[in-house]
């Protein structure tokens, strides 16, 4: 009998645990849901409320950034407290996004991918001149790239830029010191003639990362992005493909870069085995001089920092798809607002938007602010950021482009989800390992532009 | 008045013992499957603010999805030879590992340890292994089809998961085998070795025989885990190249996820489940016919 109500005593302790734990959470969601809980004031802010906020951020490589951040700005307004939702590189940013949001618990602000601003539209807060006047200090066209359906609702704060990188030291032993000049490529021939060079040098021409999310997200994008420089220019393009108006093999620029592309297929370094698709061992091999050039962009950089015996100097060289100079994409390289800041107010107080919004304006407009962008290498959008500053080679060269105004406008990317690129992604990849033929891959994208609503 | 308190007692004691395990079940499987079964009817997305019936669209939707076919198709390939390679090595170990080898137990534990691996750092360590050790060995030895990797060719990547696959399970196979081996009655074998069984027609007819059981969880565990591989897949392969070696689960996933079609993803989930329920229910009954009694 003893042994028994022992047990039964045991397994009520386990119930009861259960259930508190359970309405433990509960409570826990229901705070953190109306927010602005009031934690102790302090100081000359004795009649403000303080606020805690949270945010979301999917770049992953720069979570102690942000981190350092918050804070700093917390030290700076003690009466807001921020805190980081961080990701991993390759943990589902965007599952952990949607269950967040899913759940009641959307984060007060966050730093999200072009798509994502699109597809949460109807939760965000518009930016307007009242709310943040410091908008007006982003750089020239930088604004439009947030704009979606005529709000803005995405604040810009880094540029990254691809094309055909190159690696200095390489290129001048082919071509002797200061002989080369990357304006010169500027067209398919001009390409075919420096890569046919290089080859003669015993260095193989050029690399192709043998991914999805390269060739796709960005080779292929190029098609879209240089129907013109405006963006409506791309996404309408898109838009004839899905209403079936239009198919992508009777586009000249279509033909033109897979003509180029199956030029660079033939000067891959990667040529034995091209889908293998090893992202440190491509940068290795780029960074030790192992071929001359490779399709990626800046962001390239932050990997190659962390290897040794790699060269230092880079550049951009365009991907031309013509044999006409004049040719928009023949001489610039691109350049893309690749994530943005956003507020949510869906699931957020007033307060909690106001203190986003004033935290953003420190982070994106203020010099204490933009040093951490700035430590951390992002070259920012803003006119107001300090002018001494002495960037990586491969952000250098792409804001060199961006002044001489020879950037292609990816703006429709940010109408490009997610699916997209691994979709055609993996048909430039079967592509590439000849598994289909060119009216293969055009009917496979026109198929994929189709079935989507 | 005696037997009401008794039955009251038993409630009683149920509540107790089976409650807590009865909520946690609800919650996290019960619960989630039948609103899942709900949400196949709706046009449901986390992002949206608010969803509709869209009726059995979703369904029409998952039949006219040829990939998700295609790929299913290789799923169940990928499970049969998984089960078939398993089971065959898992069982030739167990024989050998029972006889009286050298070092019996260390090879036990040996063959068992990839089963510990977790299988997403076992999909990294092979991963490395067949880009970048079989390719070397494949060029010093200079030796064709071992020059490129293995994940990059869709027939051998599939290959390069079923290889790891085995690897993975066939070691905790072999230890249910070990333990049926152990747990065929010694009268019996001696029975049969008077009656002049022995070597392959005792394995046939006295060990195999009084063995089923351990064939019913063998077969059970692959069949069920093969279906629902997705951390492996996802390390190994990660669908590459292009896309060719997603297996259903991680179709599955994209479609809800990445695509962000919830519903169709959630509808292709219910069938995947029938036909994981259907093919793992039948194999049970299947082979629990051919069980004896020593």
């Amino acid at each position: 009998m003893k042994r028994r109500l022992f047990a039964m005593f045991l397994m009520l302790t386990v119930v009861t645990m259960l259930i508190t734990a359970c309405s433990g959470t509960t409570t826990g969601t229901s705070t953190s849901g109306t927010g602005g809980d009031a934690v102790g004031s302090t100081g000359s802010n004795t009649d403000k409320k303080a606020v805690k906020i949270t945010y979301f951020n999917t770049s992953a490589e720069v979570n102690t950034m942000f981190e350092n951040m918050f804070k700093r700005y917390n030290e700076i307004y003690p009466d807001v407290t921020i805190e980081l939702i961080p990701t991993g590189i390759g943990e589902g940013q965007q599952e952990k996004l949607q269950s967040l949001y899913a759940s009641g618990n959307a984060p007060t602000f966050m730093n999200v991918d072009p798509a994502n601003v699109i597809e949460y539209e109807d939760h965000l807060l518009e930016f307007t001149e009242e709310n943040a006047p410091w908008l007006s200090l982003a750089a020239d066209g930088a604004v439009d790239g947030g704009t979606f359906g005529g709000k803005v609702l995405g604040a810009p704060w880094s540029v990254q830029g691809y094309g055909l990188l190159y690696n200095k030291r390489v290129v001048n032993e082919i071509f002797g010191e200061g002989n080369f000049d990357p304006k010169s490529i500027n067209t398919r021939d001009a390409l075919q003639a420096f890569l046919e060079k290089c080859e003669a040098a015993g260095v193989p021409g050029t690399m192709l990362h043998g991914a999805n999310w390269s060739l796709g997200g960005h080779y292929l994008t190029l098609v879209y992005a240089v129907q013109g420089p405006k963006t409506s220019d791309g996404t309408g393009f898109i838009d004839k493909i899905k209403a079936g108006t239009v198919n992508i093999e009777d586009n000249p620029i279509f033909q033109g870069y897979m003509d180029t592309f199956d030029l660079l297929a033939k000067h891959n370094y990667n040529k034995a085995d091209p889908l293998v698709g090893d992202f440190n061992k491509d940068i290795q091999a780029f960074g030790e001089g192992k071929c001359a050039t490779f399709f990626m962009g800046d962001w390239a950089w932050t990997t190659m920092v962390t290897l040794e015996n790699v060269d230092q100097e880079y550049g951009f060289i365009p991907v031309p798809w013509s044999n006409n100079p004049d040719d928009y994409g023949n001489t610039e390289v691109v350049m893309v607002l690749p994530k943005f800041q956003c507020i949510n107010k869906s699931q957020s107080t007033p307060e909690q938007q106001q203190a986003a919004l004033d935290a953003l304006a420190w982070m994106l407009s203020e010099p204490e602010g933009q040093q951490f962008f700035i430590d951390a290498g992002f070259y920012m959008p803003y006119k107001n950021v300090r002018d001494d500053v002495v960037y990586n080679s491969m952000t250098t060269s792409i804001s060199e482009y961006a002044q001489r105004g020879k950037t292609i406008n990816l703006g429709c990317f940010s109408y490009i989800s997610g699916d997209a690129w691994t979709e055609t992604g993996n048909l430039m990849l079967k592509y590439l390992s000849g598994a289909i033929n060119r009216d293969e891959l055009a009917q496979g994208i026109n198929n994929y532009w189709k079935s989507v609503k | 008045m005696n037997s009401k308190s008794k039955l009251l007692n038993n409630i009683g004691n149920f509540v107790i013992f089976i409650g807590p395990s009865l909520i946690a079940f609800s919650c996290v499987l019960l619960i989630p499957l039948i609103y899942g079964v709900y949400l196949t009817f709706t046009n449901y997305s986390p992002i949206k603010l608010t969803y509709e019936f869209v009726g059995f669209s979703n369904f029409q939707a998952v039949f006219t999805d040829k990939e998700f076919w295609q790929q299913f198709v290789k799923t169940l390939g990928y499970v049969f030879y998984s089960t078939i390679f398993c089971n065959v090595i898992a069982f030739l170990l167990a024989y050998l590992l029972t006889s009286n080898i050298k070092a019996r137990g260390f090879l036990r534990a040996g063959f068992f340890t990839p089963n510990l691996i977790g299988g997403i750092v076992l999909g990294y360590i092979w991963k490395f292994i067949f880009a970048n050790v079989f390719t070397k060995v494949g060029d010093a030895l200079g030796y064709q089809p071992l020059m490129t990797s293995f994940l990059t060719h869709p027939d051998r990547a599939i290959i390069a998961m079923i290889i790891v696959t085995v690897w993975q399970y066939a070691g905790y196979l072999m230890i249910i085998y070990i333990a049926g081996f152990v747990g065929i009655p010694q009268e019996v074998q001696e029975a049969s070795e008077i009656d002049g069984a022995t070597g392959f027609k005792k394995l046939c007819s006295i060990t195999i025989p009084l063995m089923v059981p351990s064939f019913i969880i063998c077969f059970f565990i692959v069949i069920s885990r093969g279906f629902m591989t997705y951390d492996l897949n996802l390390a190994l392969t990660n669908g590459q190249p292009y896309g060719s070696t997603r297996l259903a689960a991680m179709h599955i996933y994209q479609k809800a996820f990445q695509a962000n079609e919830y519903g169709i993803g959630q509808a292709e989930a219910i069938i995947f489940f029938a036909t994981v329920a259907i093919v793992a229910v039948s194999q049970v009954l299947l082979t629990k016919k051919f069980e004896v009694e020593a």
